[in-house]
């Protein structure tokens, strides 16, 4: 190595050590304000409990909904041909630079009770503010266009060369998807869905003004750290500790290789 | 490809340097209920509007506030005792009003309602912050005190959320500040509410103690938030005026 590449890989060094500590410094603070055997106590208090549990079942069911119909979607916004498509792929992901309130008074004025669709389904007798669905729909808007993106990039990195090989070999348009497509991008939708996970299960503004903070109903994790935060400081940092721990075990095991897949990742190349 | 980066690091200190506060601006942490009012009476200064609540604690934390206006007495008694504030005046009063969207979804009459079972939609201060708890005073007053059981009821620890999710139709009705009445008029239908079950709602008002503070120009605000003037400025924002000291 000589002087001007150790040079260079000083000042990378650099840039990663200050963006490492910039990032785990307030995290470390948090960590460090509670002292670790108190954080079991304060957790198994009963708001704590039953927010953990509306933020869990809210948030499977939107992953669910998410998965299942954003898969298909993004499968065809990569591979498909039609006009518009720049315009479609920007309109996907306009929720993400929405501040979160926006994105609550956004589905307010959609689905609330004077809202676009809001009025129509009233007379229908479904009310959505104030109920477990209206969470499932804020956690969904929020946190869908992270997977969508994800998902998208992946199935548009495919080797098209493999899906028509597979199409030569007399395969269908859906074996095609479920058996190569799916698969080959299966990376990417793995780190997608984590991504989208966190950001969902950690969603506040648009919960709250849509969907209420109604306890043991409505309120989630995120909603039960601000309202504690007047009660009583250690729990809402015990709470946002939890937050941490799901958010970060999703977000490390989707970039674990996972245990069935058998084909060694080919060797890093050119690394230093 | 270093000098480029390292000219990028150094710009980015520059420009962090840039980001700190000037050291002559006033500046001002108040109520969000305060948020129109303010401005016209101390023009010309830094402000942070939030609940009393979070800028208590972000002055506890060392905020560079100067002065402190808060919707409770709690808070800024709290800041005095700590020595982090002077010792705090009462400027202002504020009444409750309850309050439904304006095309009354629910047909809501008399506060009397929420008392039936079978629950209405209501948005509500959340249980420890002052809005939250002048909402509790007031039913108890009412002889309400369980209505909060026999409805769904949402908790919002910052009123503005609260006049917003009322505004929406979210919920069919709930409590705000009258100045948050008054500043939503045309999204908001007030149903009458005895005088008598009204809560005490003191503003008050301190200069923060901190190394650095503005204490001279704080004083000033706080004297002008008591003069005549100040109290033309008060009413005309729709907030009640404490007896002449």
């Amino acid at each position: 190595m000589n002087t001007r590449t150790r040079l260079f890989r000083g000042v990378l060094t650099l840039a990663l050590v200050i963006t490492l500590l910039f990032l785990l410094i307030p995290i470390a603070a948090l960590l460090l304000q509670v002292p670790v055997r108190e954080l079991p106590a304060l957790l198994r208090e009963t708001a704590v409990t039953s927010a953990l549990l509306v933020s869990l079942k809210t948030s499977l069911i939107a992953n669910v909904l998410f998965l299942a119909i954003g898969t298909p979607a993004a499968y065809l916004m990569a591979l498909g041909r039609f006009r518009g498509r720049p315009l479609l792929l920007t309109l996907i992901e306009l929720p993400l630079v929405l501040p979160p309130a926006v994105a609550g008074i956004a589905l307010l004025t959609a689905f609330g009770a004077f809202g676009l669709l809001g009025s129509t389904l009233a007379q229908f007798g479904v009310v959505l503010p104030f109920t477990q669905a209206a969470v499932v729909i804020a956690v969904t808007f929020v946190a869908a266009p992270f997977y969508l993106r994800a998902a998208i990039a992946g199935f548009s990195a495919l080797d098209r060369n493999q899906l028509d090989a597979a199409r030569d070999l007399g395969a269908s348009e859906a074996v095609v998807f479920r058996r190569i497509a799916l698969p080959l991008a299966a990376d990417a939708l793995r780190a997608g869905w984590a991504m989208a996970f966190a950001r969902g299960i950690g969603e506040f503004g648009a919960t709250l003004l849509f969907a209420g903070s109604v306890a043991s109903l409505t309120e989630t994790l995120p909603l039960a750290v601000y309202a504690q935060l007047d009660v009583d400081f250690n729990s809402a940092v015990a709470v946002s500790i939890l937050l941490l721990a799901i958010s970060g075990g999703v977000l490390l095991v989707a970039k674990l290789p996972p245990l069935w897949s058998l084909t060694p990742t080919s060797p890093p190349v050119g690394g230093w | 490809m270093i000098r480029a980066s390292l000219a990028l690091l150094a710009t980015s200190i520059a420009l962090c340097s840039a980001l700190a506060p000037s050291a002559y601006a006033t500046t001002v942490y108040a109520a969000s209920s305060l948020t129109k009012f303010v401005p016209t009476i101390a023009p010309g200064n830094t402000y942070s509007f939030s609940g009393s609540d979070t800028l208590a604690f972000q002055i506890e934390n060392g905020a560079p506030a100067d002065v402190f206006l808060s919707a409770a007495p709690l808070y800024a008694e709290r800041l005095h005792k700590k020595g982090l504030c002077t010792t705090p005046v009462v400027f202002a009063l504020n009444t409750l009003t309850f309050v439904t969207p304006i095309s009354n979804p629910a047909g809501i009459t008399r506060v009397q309602q929420l008392d039936r079972p079978g629950g209405y939609r209501l948005a509500v201060g959340g249980k420890h912050v002052p809005l939250g708890i002048y909402t509790r005073t007031l039913l108890g007053k009412l002889g309400l005190g369980r209505a909060l059981q026999k409805n769904t009821v949402s908790s919002y620890q910052k009123a503005s959320d609260l006049t917003s999710v009322i505004a929406l139709g979210s919920a069919v009705a709930g409590f705000v500040y009258t100045t948050d009445w008054h500043a939503n008029r045309s999204r908001l239908l007030p149903i009458p509410v005895p005088k008598s079950a009204q809560p005490l709602i003191r503003y008050m008002a301190c200069a923060v103690i901190r190394p650095g503070a503005d204490t001279t120009s704080a004083r000033a605000v706080i004297a002008r938030l008591l003069s005549l003037s100040g109290r033309q400025a008060l009413a005309n924002a729709h907030l009640g005026l404490p007896p002449k000291t």
